[in-house]
């Protein structure tokens, strides 16, 4: 007997900007873009038909000589979160961990 | 004190210059980030030893956070492995250590995480679990019910610059 593998389809949208997405992945998977209406913050997308709030958090510390992730005005975010009804994600923008040779 | 900023440990140079232990980055090695609270103090400058995960600083049962539903299976104990890391030496007198993004599963349930260890999972000999570095959030992050994802800045999760 032959079976017939599918391949899901899911469709996502970005409720801060016109940007739309196509997966076709099996695992649990959520895409990002860099979103126009968070000023190109790494922003993940929503599935379509989901009411959702995506909003950037900025930076709750002091910036120091990190090496942070920055908006497209300069401010430090730390995290982009979207709520949705039944939960919420985050997805935190790491600072880079450094370390430096130069004396000069 | 809590949380300050983000580096590489200094054992983890030393350690690398002088063969002491040997880290193998692109696929050989499982290299993890486990989720901390704001209890301790990141230092740069401890011992090989204080870097492992689930000691010192790191230790899972005060400073560990993870997934605290659905048996901890979104972000486990012990962290959620990198996934194909890179090791590049771009111009300018960079590396950079990389890898994708870190994504918990769909419905974990996370509180108050500041930020990560990153170490390796595979190292046996002469300290387990040795840390590579700690990376800040900037503060504190949750989720409830969703993914909790790790972006990784596009300067790389680790930055030599000589």
């Amino acid at each position: 007997m032959r079976g017939v593998l599918l391949t899901p389809e899911r469709r996502w949208e970005c409720p801060n900007c016109t940007d739309t997405h196509l997966t076709h992945e099996t695992e649990p998977h959520t895409p990002f873009h860099a979103c126009r209406g968070l000023r190109g913050l790494t922003a993940p997308f929503v599935p379509s038909g989901i009411k959702a709030k995506v909003e950037a958090v900025e930076r709750g510390d002091y910036v120091g000589r990190e090496q942070v992730q920055t908006d497209g005005d300069g401010r430090p975010v730390m995290a982009v979160v979207t709520t949705r009804d039944e939960g919420q994600d985050c997805a935190v923008l790491a600072s880079t961990a450094t370390a430096s040779a130069r004396e000069d | 004190m809590a949380w300050t900023d983000s580096r590489i440990f200094r054992a983890f140079v030393n350690d690398i210059m002088s063969n002491t232990a040997v880290f193998k980055v692109g696929g050989t090695d499982v290299f993890k980030a486990a989720l901390m609270n704001n209890t301790g103090t990141p230092d740069r400058d401890a011992a090989s030893a204080s870097t492992a995960y689930n000691t010192g600083q790191w230790t899972a049962a005060s400073n560990e956070v993870i997934d605290s539903s659905g048996g901890g299976t979104d972000w486990p104990a012990g962290g959620v492995s990198l996934g194909t890391e890179t090791l590049t030496t771009s111009s300018g007198g960079i590396v950079m250590f990389d890898a994708p993004d870190t994504p918990s599963g769909s419905t974990a349930d996370i509180a108050s995480a500041f930020g990560c260890l990153v170490y390796d999972d595979t190292l046996t000999t002469p300290v387990a679990d040795q840390g590579v570095c700690f990376n800040y959030f900037g503060g504190s992050n949750s989720v409830t019910n969703g993914t909790f994802t790790i972006v990784w800045n596009a300067n790389g999760i680790a930055r030599i610059t000589v």
